[in-house]
């Protein structure tokens, strides 16, 4: 989810598509967090090679898709600029030993078992970045920041999240202006000055924070804070949040099920 | 409300570098008054507002706010007797949707459910937002004059009966400006800002205080201090446009006005 607020954070809204009417939206953001990381663990945990298993996981989630009316081009691009970064770690699982060698150069080989793990991890990986993707463009990040502190994780960390989506844009902004600042006064000359440069900002920056960590501190508390943020109150989960949770861990099951017979 | 919110008695200070930010100053403010602190950059106009709210602890002196000493035990109690409002309401809006940061101080006092809500629907109208629209706006979305409602909104929230605010004018156009001139005017508070904006001083402040180098150089009537033009240069300040200005309307002009008969006729 981090990872999905870093990438997007110039996005013009993240959570685009979170106004919608739809069973999807009624659910409380709550149980909208539980399905989805049921399904990224269910999908994350099941063994190699489990085929027909993610065949169901990817029928459900694009069941998921139709029902919520979620726009498909930007939760694509949004994964495939994902991918591009998780293609690199994934290449690494295609040379592994093991199995009928089908390529071989020097000491890199493709084995039908390398090809296998490659296989699963990318069907892997993309599920995962489509659901959470999902969750993240149809579920602004205040709710699901207050649904992560109702499943009981520590105030602190739920903090420390806000923050950091409060002031990445502040932060992103303030690079922007010395960077303008910058090339204002001509920064050209040589790509290695440049890069002395961009440094020298970076490190501006992080003195910067530091200093407004500082007076953010003072703000918070002059207006009382003493510890641990309050906890807003909880929204009652209704009948639906129920059924949810219930068809998404029989969904599951059955594809695991599946899976393990076939 | 209490009749002596504010009383300052030979308060000294110094940052661990050696700078003496405050020395030997007393002060004392009055419920209602509205009070506007003046002085060049580097005087310690900052610092003094840290103390009014326990943020900086008196080195040396003593200050009584209401009927409490700031010491560490009353903390809480006087941080809901000051509201302060920063500078930079980047610093001050922390969290990420309006709503969340108007409710953050209530919260922190305990409120919850309905009287929350009342509370915070009643901060947000009284600065000129509408709940119904601002609640679920993201902080980092706001105008810079919106931002500036929203940070004295929060602060707004927890009732405070002294209202202090750091440089209000700064960054704001000067429609903004001039809104937010009308609500401080508004509000039936207590209320101490610092500013350079002398403008600021002279619409709705009657007593201005002068601070150069950590002392108290001038507490009194805002309009005399204004026509005292040797003495602001002498303190790094200027004569504020509205007194530095040629008389451009009849009615402004100080003498006794004329009658209309005795002015002179320019039609040919």
């Amino acid at each position: 989810m981090v990872l999905q607020i870093l990438l997007h954070v110039g996005a013009f809204s993240l959570d685009q598509d979170s106004q919608h009417v739809t069973p999807w939206h009624r659910l409380v953001p709550r149980t909208r967090l539980v399905c989805a990381l049921l399904f990224v663990f269910a999908t994350a945990l099941t063994p190699h090679g489990y085929w027909i298993t993610w065949a169901l996981y990817g029928l459900g989630l694009t069941l998921l898709l139709l029902i919520s009316r979620v726009t498909l081009s930007v939760l694509l691009r949004r994964v495939a600029v994902e991918l591009v970064f998780l293609s690199v770690v994934l290449l690494g699982t295609l040379f592994r030993g093991g199995g009928q060698v089908l390529w071989q150069w020097g000491s890199l080989q493709i084995t039908t078992v390398g090809l296998t793990i490659l296989g699963s991890v990318s069907i892997k990986a993309l599920l995962c970045l489509l659901m959470m993707n999902f969750l993240v463009l149809t579920t602004s990040i205040p709710a699901l920041l207050h649904a992560l502190a109702e499943l009981r994780l520590p105030q602190l960390l739920v903090a420390i999240l806000a923050s950091m989506y409060r002031y990445i844009a502040v932060l992103v902004g303030e690079f922007e202006t010395m960077q303008r600042a910058a090339t204002a006064r001509n920064l050209m000359g040589k790509k290695r000055w440049q890069r002395l440069v961009v440094g020298n900002m970076i490190g501006a920056l992080f003195i910067r924070t530091y200093d407004r960590s500082d007076r953010i501190h003072q703000a918070m508390l002059s207006r009382g804070y003493s510890g641990l943020p309050p906890l807003a109150e909880v929204p009652r989960a209704g009948v639906g949040d129920g059924w949810a949770i219930a068809a998404m861990l029989s969904l599951l099951l059955g594809g695991f099920l599946l899976g393990w017979v076939g | 409300m209490h009749h002596n919110p504010i009383h300052i008695e030979n308060l000294s200070y110094a940052y661990a570098d050696g700078t003496q930010a405050l020395s030997r100053l007393n002060l004392s403010i009055q419920a209602n008054e509205r009070v506007a602190i003046v002085g060049a950059n580097g005087s310690g106009k900052s610092t003094l507002l840290q103390h009014l709210n326990g943020i900086l602890l008196p080195q040396t002196g003593e200050i009584i706010v209401g009927e409490m000493p700031v010491e560490p035990r009353y903390l809480t109690a006087i941080r809901n007797f000051v509201g302060l409002v920063f500078q930079n309401p980047d610093d001050q809006i922390f969290m990420p949707t309006v709503w969340e940061d108007v409710t953050f101080g209530p919260m922190n006092q305990g409120l919850r459910g309905h009287d929350l809500m009342h509370r915070s629907h009643h901060a947000m109208q009284a600065v000129g937002l509408t709940p119904e629209v601002y609640a679920d706006r993201l902080a980092s979305n706001l105008s810079g004059g919106e931002k500036k409602r929203v940070a004295i909104a929060g602060v707004l929230a927890m009732q405070p009966q002294v209202l202090v605010l750091d440089e209000p004018t700064a960054q704001l156009d000067p429609r903004c400006r001039r809104q937010l001139i009308r609500l401080l005017e508004n509000l039936p508070l207590t209320q101490i800002i610092a500013t350079h904006d002398l403008d600021l001083a002279v619409d709705i402040c009657s007593r201005t205080v002068v601070l150069s180098q950590g002392k108290i150089v001038y507490d009194g009537s805002t309009a005399t201090l204004m026509s005292d033009s040797a003495f602001l240069e002498q303190h790094a300040l200027e004569m504020p446009l509205c007194f530095s200005r040629p008389y451009c309307r009849l009615e402004d002009h100080p003498l006794e006005h004329p009658h209309p008969a005795s002015l002179p006729s320019f039609s040919a």
